[in-house]
């Protein structure tokens, strides 16, 4: 994987490069030292707390906010979503063909590239419907269709998702998760939670208080973070100090166990649909664990089983 | 209230017999009022969507100056262009003192204010979010422009309506500018002015309501231009949306 990363990178140089990326407002840095690159044929995932200056980023990639500091470099033409689907009072069909006009698309090619961009996001149907009838999830699939019908060099999409009732949601991801990926066209989404990064990215940007403060394949920015804070971001929620550092858990990495090494007392106990989760106050810090309902009551004694984490030196 | 009756009597007799010194006027106070109205849009819409999209310094006070423009006195803005346009002042070559391109002058200027206020706030209650979208897209300027125009039609054509019915209904600074010579530069709303002072209630009346009339079918005609196609397009609000 990262040897073939490493040879497409070597063939074609990225078509989006930021150095340095600052952002300042006012006397406030909201972005500082971000580096960032976005190569044809991978979609990169943008993830991070809400303030942690990801639309300011996504907005400075795109080259509509001053910077501060740094370089950006780019190869070909750019094309961002913005979070609204904000659409013009015409029909489906005529709004992506607008953005084309915009875009600079030929008169005569707009219609077949309009039509087509329907049809992948699977809203053909409703191409001479208003747009201002349309459902929310409706309105957010012809906004996307008006960015990829326009088949920009690097698309940034911010927050593609937001808004959306949770069913909705997981449609729309399912219906552009292949969309996204085009060997042709570098992609850059903020998203709002890990699953959909894991649905769609092939890179993970974690972005706290305007730095990144990981980065790399989903997998391994999931399962490795590469410091405390962004193990806890990204929900190692649970923490245990131990002779030679910290061990960071998730909930679903702890399990009860009367046979297990750890011993603690149940703080608190919440219902969730799919089983009880469990604040447990254990020898050397405090951890989370999942337990089938109904699960020990607060106060009760508990042992625990710990299986991966991340571990940290002090 | 015998006034009302011998003024309609006498308006239906008036048109009835095509007589031709009102036939006259009437296409005085309509050339008047089509070309004020063009030259206020040809002036107003620019700068209306200027004042309504751009993000420059100075675009307050500009709004600030097109609102304040929506009460300009008539009789102030005819005296003043009637300075201008007198043999001898500035713009006195152009010799349309009492004529009527220069009634037109006048109430195009009287009219411009309304419709870049009106344009302005119309364009401004355009979601933001779709001219971004646009920018991001790579639109020009004039297809912004464009844009805008289009989803703020309702309220441009609002502003057409009320600049027209303003050039077809101000009489102060016709009198001023254009002087009321009978046969020559008077129109419906000065006539009236004239009747009424010789006494001549009916006649009065008579003129008013062809003025009355004329405004009817125009701003009509206009109405349904602005709400062209028929039916309203409606958002259909569905549980669990939300915009965010």
């Amino acid at each position: 994987m990262s040897a073939a990363a490493t040879t497409v990178a070597a063939a074609e140089p990225a078509a989006l490069v930021a150095r340095g990326l600052a952002v300042r407002r006012g006397r406030r840095e909201v972005l500082a030292g971000v580096d960032l690159e976005l190569r044809r044929g991978e979609v990169t995932a943008i993830l991070g707390p809400n303030g942690a200056g990801k639309s300011t980023l996504l907005a400075a990639l795109a080259g509509l906010v001053p910077l501060s500091a740094g370089t950006l470099e780019r190869r070909g033409r750019l094309a961002s979503a913005g979070q609204e689907a904000a659409l013009a009072r015409r029909s489906v069909r005529a709004n992506v063909e607008l953005a084309l006009a915009w875009w600079g698309t030929p008169r005569g090619a707009r219609r077949a590239r309009a039509e087509a961009a329907l049809a992948a996001l699977g809203i053909d149907g409703l191409a001479d419907r208003a747009a201002a009838t349309l459902s929310g999830g409706e309105a957010r699939r012809a906004h996307l269709a008006r960015v990829l019908a326009v088949a920009p060099d690097v698309m940034l999409l911010d927050e593609p998702f937001a808004g959306l009732d949770p069913s909705v949601r997981s449609e729309l991801l399912y219906a552009v998760s292949d969309l996204l990926r085009d060997p042709a066209r570098a992609t850059c989404l903020v998203v709002h939670d890990r699953a959909e990064a894991w649905a769609l990215a092939d890179r993970v940007v974690v972005l706290l208080s305007g730095r990144v403060v990981a980065a790399g394949p989903p997998a391994q920015v999931f399962e490795q973070p590469p410091s405390p804070e962004a193990a806890r971001f990204l929900g190692f929620s649970g923490e245990l100090a131990g002779g030679e550092g910290v061990l960071m858990l998730r909930p679903g990495q702890v399990t009860l166990d009367p046979a297990g090494p750890l011993l603690g007392t149940v703080a608190r106990r919440i219902l969730f649909e799919d089983g009880v989760r469990l604040e447990v106050e254990a020898e050397g810090g405090r951890v989370f664990a999942v337990a089938p309902p109904p699960g020990p009551e607060p106060g009760e004694r508990v042992r625990l089983r710990a299986e991966g984490g991340v571990r940290f030196p002090r | 209230m015998s006034f009302i009756w011998e003024g309609v009597r006498k308006a239906v007799e008036l048109l009835a017999e095509g007589n031709s010194e009102v036939l006259y006027v009437l296409g005085v106070t309509m050339r008047v009022a089509v070309f004020a109205t063009l030259l206020a849009l040809l002036v107003g819409l620019p700068l209306g969507l200027a004042l309504g999209l751009g993000r420059f310094r100075g675009r307050r006070l500009g709004l600030a100056l097109v609102n304040a423009g929506l009460a300009l006195p008539p009789v102030v803005v005819g005296l003043v262009v009637a300075l201008f346009l007198f043999r001898g002042a500035p713009l006195g070559g152009l010799e349309i003192i009492y004529t009527v391109e220069g009634i037109v002058l006048a109430q195009a200027i009287l009219a411009f204010p309304i419709v870049a206020a009106f344009t302005a706030s119309a364009v401004e209650a355009v979601p933001p979010a779709l001219f971004d979208q646009a920018r991001a897209l790579g639109a020009s300027r004039l297809q912004l422009a464009a844009l805008a125009l289009r989803e703020a039609r309702i309220g441009v054509i609002g502003a057409t309506i009320a600049a027209f019915g303003s050039a077809v209904s101000e009489v102060g600074a016709v009198v001023l500018v254009g002087g009321n010579i009978h046969g020559q530069t008077q129109t419906l709303a000065s006539a009236v002015l004239t009747e009424v002072a010789k006494g001549e209630y009916g006649a009065g009346i008579a003129f008013g309501i062809l003025l009355l009339g004329l405004i009817l079918i125009c701003a009509g005609a206009l109405t349904l231009f602005q709400h062209g196609g028929g039916g309203r397009e409606r958002a259909v609000p569905r549980p669990g949306w939300r915009a965010s």
